[in-house]
């Protein structure tokens, strides 16, 4: 049926747009000749991907131990230690049972059907900022953890290409081939609903980001989303509260004391640097931590600006430079630092 | 002039419908989408500036006065060797709902459909969706490798590329959560963000299907693996029959090469699937005998049912069609002559036909399609009417080539509930107040 040939011969035969060698036309039956032969080295090298049967795994023994110590290291700042998920990023423990629920939680273990999937993804994708960075070794250990964390392997676990596909994912028999068209409207004209019947509701108040209509307005965050968001903080402080755990709460921006360099920087930190320095990802010093940043203060702005721009090594994390984000100018980063620093004195 | 309201019954009705509205608020919508109970919201009282124009302007400017830029000289040739949209279109651009994503770099941003004419998307506002933020990436430096069941694997570089003969052509692309915001109620005070995921280009590039040919397709072969080469790495899973059929690989959007955010310096194109199918920054085709259940295509992109189970490859995108004038961002500002317009498109061929009702779906007339009617391409359809102040609660319906109708939100939700994300195309409504006011509702 995908023979190439055969369906090229059916579009003839109906006639179908198809271009016919005569003068100066070209047939497209014989190949262009355009492009070179991959070689096997450059193929191996980006053919990164896993199927459910294994395919493309390469050789590597995971063990929840050494995923542990990784995934503490470069995961929980967005995914939480048990994989509860921080902020607004994934949860991927739990969530078993909910998904008839009105607020179902999908996770690896609740909802994703392979196990294979884990490791594809983490392999192209994480940690966010610096995919491609674990070796396929260190894949294996975080997989191997993840899935420990979501209770699907024992902790004396050893994954391996051949363990990792014969892992039995929960869900994995509940997904189903689109059956659409699964709805089935007429194109009634006249009478069509009564209209006594009929019921109006508007929306919340407050969710739609006004920002456009009226300058200067902030855009509100209540939503589905946000008001989840809030309950799960709210529990957390009120588990907190029980157990008399110390939590690091949002720390507010103060906008009001910013110097122009630094309010210059604000967009440049929203768009680029927020995603690590916002919540201390990858060991960055969080904006608004004063502690966190007295000691890099201190070594003065100088330094500071050098490091931000040209990266650094610390040693609780890795500023690459510019953050990674080359686009930005050194202004623009000055700027930047310049926001950071001010708003976490 | 169409009779809008068919007899004075319904009119009343509506009326009655629409004061009674104004007096209810919503204050714990759960426990309301709980109960089934349906009252209308307190709407925000929020002023549509836009481009506010009353107090900008110069009555020196306006006739029987000689206008300032009448009197002098402008800027050169080449003083912008790239042209921009005038100063005073600043309030065009694409906006994003903060609230939705952890972080910027792996967001989404809308489309000012409100702001727009006809049927093609201006480059510079084309909706945004990546998972790792924007590569920049070298063209000369970007290779494309095809693999897996085929004869030959092949490499290609960017010239190798645009070498093959090109076609252009003109289709849609929307993000399967377009309007998903909007499953469990009324949510968006605005166009842009119950509608804005979609875009419409002229799109050039090589169909695969020649690709394929180049490399030679091994009969065992059944689906295509596509990746990006960004951070995020994006891979989807293609059935080899739709890479057959209409699979572009492209380089160019409306005339030039494509922007960053759209893939440069190439990109796939599935016309009329899901967006996220249309893999950018492409780097690399493998054809392989069974599909690869990448996240984007279990985790996400899967549409979960109210009995606990998900639809996967939910590829298409059903026929669609929204009101763009009026709108929230755009009301009706006098009463008199009205242009109703709006966009139409089906992820399955052509627009046929898009009906209007100015009362809830109680009756419907038809509107005239617009310009160019295209597969898979965005429809603008039209009707002229008259407002006399009387409120509306105006929806379209689009019917397209197969015959599929537009369904309603309660057809929706009866079969899939409202937790399934994707795919929410049903008729959408917009209340038109006696003040011209246009607001979002859900009739159900």
């Amino acid at each position: 049926m995908f023979k190439l040939r055969d369906t090229r011969t059916s579009l003839i035969a109906l006639g179908v747009g198809v271009s016919v060698a005569i003068m100066g036309a070209f047939s497209h039956a014989e190949p262009l000749g355009l492009g070179e032969t991959a070689t096997e080295e450059q193929i191996a090298g980006w053919d990164i991907d896993i199927r459910p049967d294994g395919k493309g795994l390469p050789d590597g023994r995971g063990t929840i131990e050494a995923g542990e110590a990784l995934y503490e290291e470069r995961c929980a700042t967005c995914h939480g230690l048990f994989g509860e998920g921080e902020g607004r990023w994934p949860v991927l423990a739990g969530g078993q049972g909910t998904l008839k629920d009105e607020r179902p939680t999908k996770t690896v273990g609740s909802y994703w059907p392979y196990a294979s999937t884990l490791y594809d993804y983490i392999r192209r994708a994480m940690p966010f900022t610096a995919p491609r960075s674990l070796s396929d070794q260190q894949v294996y250990d975080v997989t191997a953890y993840v899935l420990y964390l979501n209770e699907i392997v024992e902790e004396d676990f050893v994954l391996t290409k051949e363990s990792l596909a014969s892992i039995e994912m929960p869900n994995k028999d509940n997904f189903f081939v689109d059956p659409r068209p699964d709805v089935k409207n007429t194109r009634c004209m006249d009478k069509c609903a009564d209209p006594k019947k009929l019921m109006i509701a508007g929306t919340l108040k407050g969710i739609t980001p006004v920002g456009h209509f009226v300058e200067g307005a902030d855009a509100p965050a209540a939503s589905h989303d946000a008001q989840m968001e809030k309950e799960r903080e709210e529990e957390k402080l009120r588990k907190a509260h029980i157990t008399g755990e110390a939590l690091s709460t949002q720390h507010k921006v103060k906008a009001a004391s910013l110097s122009e360099l630094a309010l210059a920087g604000k967009a440049t930190y929203e768009g680029a640097c927020k995603v690590c320095h916002g919540s201390g990802l990858t060991g960055s010093p969080k904006v608004g931590d004063s502690d966190a940043w007295s000691a890099r203060i201190k070594k003065g702005m100088p330094q500071l600006l050098d490091h931000a721009i040209h990266g650094f090594s610390g040693d609780t994390g890795v500023m690459p430079p510019k953050g990674g984000r080359v686009d930005l100018s050194d202004k623009q980063v000055e700027q930047a630092v310049a926001y950071m620093v001010e708003s976490s004195q | 002039m169409s009779k809008i309201i068919k007899g004075p019954n319904t009119r009343e009705l509506m009326e009655q419908m629409v004061q009674e509205s104004e007096h209810l608020s919503i204050n714990d919508r759960r426990d309301f989408l709980r109960k089934g109970v349906v009252a209308a919201a307190g709407i925000a009282a929020t002023t549509f500036a836009g481009r506010s124009i009353s107090a900008e302007i110069n009555p020196a400017n306006l006739p029987p006065n000689e206008p300032a830029w009448g009197k002098q000289l402008g800027h050169g040739v080449v003083e912008q060797p790239y042209g921009l949209p005038s100063t005073f279109e600043k309030q065009v651009v694409r906006r994003t709902v903060p609230w939705l994503t952890a972080d910027s770099i792996a967001s989404i941003s809308m489309t000012p459909l409100q702001d727009l004419k006809g049927i093609i998307t201006p480059n510079g506002l084309v909706f945004e969706r990546y998972h790792g933020g924007v590569p920049q990436i070298n063209p000369d430096e970007h290779r494309l490798i095809l693999h897996g069941l085929v004869e030959r694997p092949l490499i290609f570089t960017m010239e190798d590329l645009m070498r093959f003969p090109s076609v252009s052509e003109i289709k849609f692309i929307e993000c399967p959560a377009n309007g998903g915001m909007e499953w469990k109620g009324a949510q968006m005070e605005a166009l842009q963000f119950t509608h804005g995921m979609l875009s419409c280009c002229e799109w050039t590039g090589v169909p695969l299907r020649v690709l394929l040919e180049e490399a030679g397709v091994k009969p065992e072969g059944k689906w295509i693996l596509a990746e990006g080469a960004d951070g995020a790495h994006m891979s989807r899973s293609i059935p080899l029959e739709k890479a057959l059929e209409d699979t572009l690989v492209v380089y160019a959007q409306n005339g030039e090469m494509l922007r960053p955010e759209q893939g440069y310096p190439l990109r796939l194109l599935n016309p009329g699937w899901e967006g996220n199918t249309s893999i950018k920054w492409l780097r690399r085709l493998e054809v392989g005998d069974q599909p690869w259940y990448h996240r984007e295509e279990t985790s996400k992109y899967t549409d979960l049912m109210p009995d606990g189970r998900a639809r996967k490859f939910t590829f298409v995108q059903e026929t669609n069609s929204v009101i763009t004038s009026p709108c929230p961002e755009k009301p009706l500002v006098k009463p008199g002559f009205v242009e109703i317009e709006g966009l139409a498109w089906s992820g399955r061929g052509k627009i046929k036909h898009v009906d209007i009702s100015f009362d809830g779906g109680v009756s419907w007339v038809p509107a005239k399609l617009k310009g160019l009617v295209l597969d898979k391409a965005l429809t603008r359809f039209s009707l002229v009417t008259k407002w006399t102040g009387q409120p509306w609660l105006l929806q379209s319906r689009s019917v397209d080539e197969t015959g599929y109708v537009q369904p309603t939100l309660s057809q929706l939700r009866e079969v899939r509930g409202g937790n399934s994300i994707y795919h929410k195309n049903s008729i959408h409504t917009w209340k038109v107040a006696p003040t011209g006011e246009v607001t979002n509702v859900q009739i159900t």
